[in-house]
């Protein structure tokens, strides 16, 4: 048994990440899994909302849970607590055994959180649709849910610290830091929110002060880090080229963990609250261009002399599509807490453009990059059809595409015909009708790309599609003899 | 104003709590040395069978080792 002598440094770190990846199997599918499956069910209720905004007579029944005051905020928290959190989660989780060199502890706190925090979507996801939605934007699930939710987020907290604090000496990896800081922040800002909106609601206009700090704080304290950890790993390890300046990264990371809190404000701009709230925000939202030019100037530079590896692999394929669209994201993001321009394009579908811009082109298109590379490493087989990737990523592509430009497009000649005295609402109304119809082709798009997607994952859980002719990376390596 | 005053306490501990555990980290990962050596440091994420220069990703039936 040379071969596995555990004293060659190169078969000793092959048996290293053999065990960690062997130790994350479970946990880590299993989160996968649930989230493939609710970005089905968010893919369908989307299709729902987006055709009713179009055409208000499909799907009219008679019955209430098909209304879209009720189908709109499922398709929302399906996706993001039951997609964008669990994908986000598992990738976390993956990450962090890996680069703390520990294989995974705690198994059982991580798979059981996995099964309360989908019983708690699922509960909210199912009251939602019933009419028990509470009707703050992003907090829609029922204080009931919540609490099952907020039990396994403090699970999944307690783990990430546990695996932090006992991982292998040495140099904490960028993307360590920022799962290790989402693992921490995420059950205090949702616990913090759910006291003072849900269970003891505050009054008046503060709520909605609330309401958009946690919002706005899940996105760049729970999904950006995550969709950041992930690309500072793969994009240096798929490319075999380190970092270009890992300074910047460290700068990146301190720079969002230090400002971003303060940005959910931008979101009031124009509504009745303290002024300074909304410019301490606009002002914060500005200070967020030094942590988003770190990483695009970083993520760029790395690339540089590599892009001939986006024809070959689709890990690198998503998580650059995603990459760059965190950089436009984000800098649209500063735009819009300049007052002037959120008075005109504020409480518009040009918001809408860019949730999905934020959530969707950047966050979502890293996640599946990253399912894409951790996936054949767990079950220590190869995807089984290359066609059905690519079909994944040209639907996406294109899809995420039209619908940020649609929505921008209807929302800015919506935001300047409001402003108008002499347009009238129903004009306004009648001249976005193409670019909704047009959301809703998008809308069809990428749901076909969700579906090659859940179909590979399935037969890779399977082991379906034997071995290839040309056997690729686990041609050599003893994770592709584990069982 | 009143009755606004334990909410008041609530964020109040945690933008404090909050911005403190991020300062307190940032002081531990200056004192323990995490920002010494960066640039040799980015490199921990290569190993001895995953080298530096080795692409690690290609479409099934593409080998990943080509482009070295």
């Amino acid at each position: 048994m040379t071969h596995l002598d555990p004293n060659v440094p190169e078969i000793n770190s092959r048996l290293e990440r053999a065990l960690i990846d062997a130790s994350c199997r479970v946990p880590v599918l299993f989160f996968f899994g649930s989230a493939i499956f609710w970005l089905l069910a968010g893919s369908l209720l989307a299709l729902v909302a987006s055709m009713k905004l179009h055409t208000p007579e499909f799907f009219t029944w008679d019955l209430g849970f098909l209304t879209f005051g009720r189908v709109r905020p499922a398709h929302l928290n399906a996706v993001i607590y039951g997609w964008a959190s669990a994908a986000g989660i598992g990738v976390g989780i993956w990450l962090m055994a890996r680069l703390s060199r520990v294989p995974l502890r705690n198994q059982f706190l991580i798979i059981g959180a996995g099964i309360l925090w989908n019983i708690g979507v699922t509960v909210g996801v199912i009251s939602i649709l019933a009419g028990k939605g509470t009707s703050i934007e992003w907090l829609e699930f029922p204080s009931y849910a919540t609490y099952i939710l907020f039990v396994a987020y403090a699970c999944i907290g307690v783990w990430g610290i546990d695996m932090f604090v006992r991982r292998k000496p040495g140099h904490v990896y960028v993307s360590q830091w920022y799962i290790f800081a989402a693992f921490f922040w995420f059950p205090w800002l949702y616990a913090t929110a759910n006291i003072m909106l849900v269970l003891m609601p505050v009054q008046g206009s503060t709520q909605a002060i609330i309401n958009w700090w946690f919002a706005h704080n899940a996105l760049g304290l729970w999904f950006t880090p995550f969709g950041l950890a992930a690309a500072y790993y793969m994009i240096p390890k798929v490319t075999g080229k380190p970092v270009h300046s890992y300074y910047l990264s460290i700068l990146g990371f301190w720079s969002l963990a230090l400002f971003y809190s303060w940005n959910g404000g931008h979101h009031l701009i124009g509504g009745p609250i303290p002024i300074w709230i909304t410019s301490a925000a606009s002002v914060a939202s500005f200070m967020m261009v030094i942590p988003v030019i770190t990483t695009a100037i970083n993520h760029h530079m790395t690339m540089i002399g590599s892009f001939h590896l986006l024809k070959t692999s689709p890990t690198l394929r998503f998580v650059v599509f995603g990459a760059m669209s965190y950089t436009l994201a984000s800098l649209q993001g500063s735009l819009m807490a300049v007052p002037s321009w959120s008075n005109f394009f504020h409480f518009t579908h040009y918001t809408i453009g860019h949730s999905h811009l934020g959530l969707y082109a950047f966050f979502t298109m890293i996640m599946f990059g990253s399912i894409y590379y951790i996936v054949p490493r767990l079950v220590g087989w190869e995807w089984p059809s290359a066609r059905l990737i690519k079909i994944h990523f040209w639907c996406t592509a294109i899809g995420i595409t039209l619908m940020i430009v649609v929505l921008s497009l209807a929302g800015m000649l919506q935001g300047l015909g409001l402003s108008d005295k002499n347009v009238s609402f129903a004009s306004i109304i009648n001249l976005t009708i193409p670019f909704l119809e047009l959301r809703s082709v998008s809308g069809v798009l990428l749901t076909i790309g969700h579906l090659a997607f859940a179909i590979s994952f399935v037969l890779m859980l399977f082991r379906f599609g034997g071995e290839k002719s040309q056997p690729t990376l686990f041609s050599n390596t003893p994770a592709s003899k584990a069982p | 104003m009143k009755e606004f005053a334990p909410y008041f306490a609530m964020v109040a501990a945690t933008v404090v709590l909050l911005g403190s555990s991020a300062l307190a980290a940032l002081y531990w990962a200056a004192k323990s040395g995490q920002f010494n050596n960066l640039e040799e440091n980015s490199k921990t994420i290569f190993d001895a069978s995953e080298t530096l220069g080795e692409v690690t990703d290609a479409f099934p039936g593409q080998n990943s080792r080509i482009a070295r």
